[in-house]
């Protein structure tokens, strides 16, 4: 197989996800779009809504493989439609699913982290966090602390 | 006898072993040179190396050699070899395919800058010889000095004696002696603003960007122009509005597919025809990996870029602790 053709096999068919529709949320005020992960966040995340955990509705999840599969792009491109803060979940390191995905994707999404104020948007708009499909209450609380946070940047 | 003459002796006793070679030449814009492919010894008089070759031949390395069978010759600046070191370390381009003459450099003039020093005048000859720049406009005539107008990535080169490789090594002339300056000073300085401020900035600045792609077209290490998720139509990643947002999204796709792999040698900046800082972008990436994994790009063949490798425990990084 040549180059060309590997390129044309990876085209990225996921964007076409993150549309203006997945990022409006009704009256809302704050828009957070969330990527989680297949085998860990996912689950967590219903099982956080299997156990009635209340959850501020402020969050759309996209479901992606694993956190290796996002691209440092999904999350500028869901800033640049309009989200006000953006989440990317994955398995705890070590626990990958495909046993390093999560690696490649720390190294990544830290180095997006920290080059987000060069253009101007607060790093704390973003964050990059380990959820596994036990931890319902841990979940429950990030989204609630993560929506409070993006709330008081937005009220600054 | 000088560097050039030494560089066209050179060239004339490796020529037939080659299949084409990339040098430079004389342009008929003043205070600038051409490229030059050179295929039979005849040609090889055309060639000229002065301070005023700013051009990163290597962005030729990749394409010529998909397409040429054979070897290809090269002549670059120790600071262009970066490219190569990045572009062989990724096996884009076969080292036992290229031939790397590599000439010692004494620094390149920004001629974006003598253009602003004569407060837009239109020039309509220049003459260099190795200290100044003799400049002629409409009306008047300047004699300026070399070391006032050398390009900004010379104030941090520290490889102009010792490229990572080469297989033929041309010393010159004159050495570069210019006051060091340190590599990320103006981006420290930028960090300092507000968050508002930078944002304008960029906004502002990316409101001029008439999406030409020249940076993308002139940069070594982006080899995939011809399929480039920008302009794809199924995943549609950006229309083709000229828009500020989407200007500074395309600048953003550049930036993290080169990040941990450009090797700063400012070329996009100085295509650019209505000058956006576009390198500053760069260096900021780089600077965070250089920060976070200790990984400096192009300086040896046998290292990995940063982002297709991991550790376990991770030393720099400092997770964002929200529960």
């Amino acid at each position: 197989m040549s180059i060309s053709e590997k390129i044309e096999n990876k085209k990225d068919k996921n964007i076409k996800y993150i549309t203006k529709d997945t990022i409006s949320t009704g009256n809302s005020d704050v828009k957070i779009v969330a990527f989680l992960c297949n085998w860990c966040s996912y689950v967590g995340a219903d099982t956080a809504g299997t156990e009635r955990l209340r959850q501020p509705e402020n969050v759309r999840i996209i479901r992606v493989p694993c956190s290796g599969r996002v691209n440092p792009l999904f999350i500028l491109k869901a800033f640049d439609l309009g989200a006000n803060g953006v989440l990317v979940s994955g398995c705890h390191p070590n626990d990958c699913h495909y046993s390093e995905g999560n690696f490649y994707a720390r190294r990544r999404l830290e180095v997006l982290k920290e080059f987000l104020p060069f253009i101007g948007i607060d790093k704390r708009r973003f964050t990059y966090q380990w959820v596994s499909a036990a931890e319902a209450q841990k979940w429950q609380n990030l989204v609630i602390n993560f929506v409070k946070r993006i709330k008081e940047i937005n009220s600054k | 006898m000088n560097m050039e003459d030494r560089l066209k002796e050179k060239i004339n006793n490796i020529i037939d072993e080659l299949k084409i070679i990339v040098g430079y030449t004389k342009s008929n814009i003043p205070l600038r040179v051409n490229p030059i492919f050179i295929e039979n010894k005849d040609e090889i008089k055309n060639l000229i190396f002065n301070n005023l070759c700013i051009n990163n031949l290597a962005t030729y390395a990749y394409t010529l050699s998909q397409e040429i069978d054979g070897k290809i010759g090269i002549i670059l600046k120790s600071c262009d070899t970066k490219s190569i070191v990045q572009l062989i370390s990724e096996e884009l381009i076969n080292r036992d395919k290229i031939k790397l003459i590599v000439v010692s450099c004494s620094g390149v003039i920004d001629y974006k800058k003598v253009k602003n020093s004569l407060s837009g005048a239109e020039i309509i000859s220049a003459k260099i010889d190795t200290e100044n720049i003799n400049i002629k406009t409409i009306d008047k005539s300047f004699n300026l000095k070399i070391k006032d107008f050398y390009s900004d990535k010379c104030y941090w080169c520290d490889i102009y004696e010792n490229p990572p490789i080469f297989d033929e090594f041309i010393e010159s002339d004159v050495k570069l002696s210019v006051e060091k300056k340190l590599k990320y000073e103006d981006i420290n300085e930028f960090e300092k603003l507000s968050l508002k401020e930078i944002f304008s900035f960029w906004q502002e600045e990316f409101s001029h960007c008439i999406r030409c792609y020249a940076c993308r077209n002139i940069c070594p290490l982006e080899v995939c122009k011809d399929r480039c998720i920008t302009q794809l139509e199924e995943p549609h990643w950006q229309t083709q509005k000229i828009t500020a947002n989407e200007a500074k999204f395309f600048q953003l796709i550049r930036v993290f597919h080169l990040a941990g792999r450009c090797v700063e040698c400012g070329e996009c900046q100085r295509a650019c025809p209505i000058n956006i800082p576009l390198l500053k972008l760069m260096k900021k990436v780089n600077k965070e990996i250089e920060r976070l994994f200790d990984y400096k790009p192009g300086l040896k063949i046998e290292s990995k870029p940063p982002l297709l490798t991991f550790k376990k425990i991770e030393e720099n990084i400092k997770e964002d602790k929200i529960v």
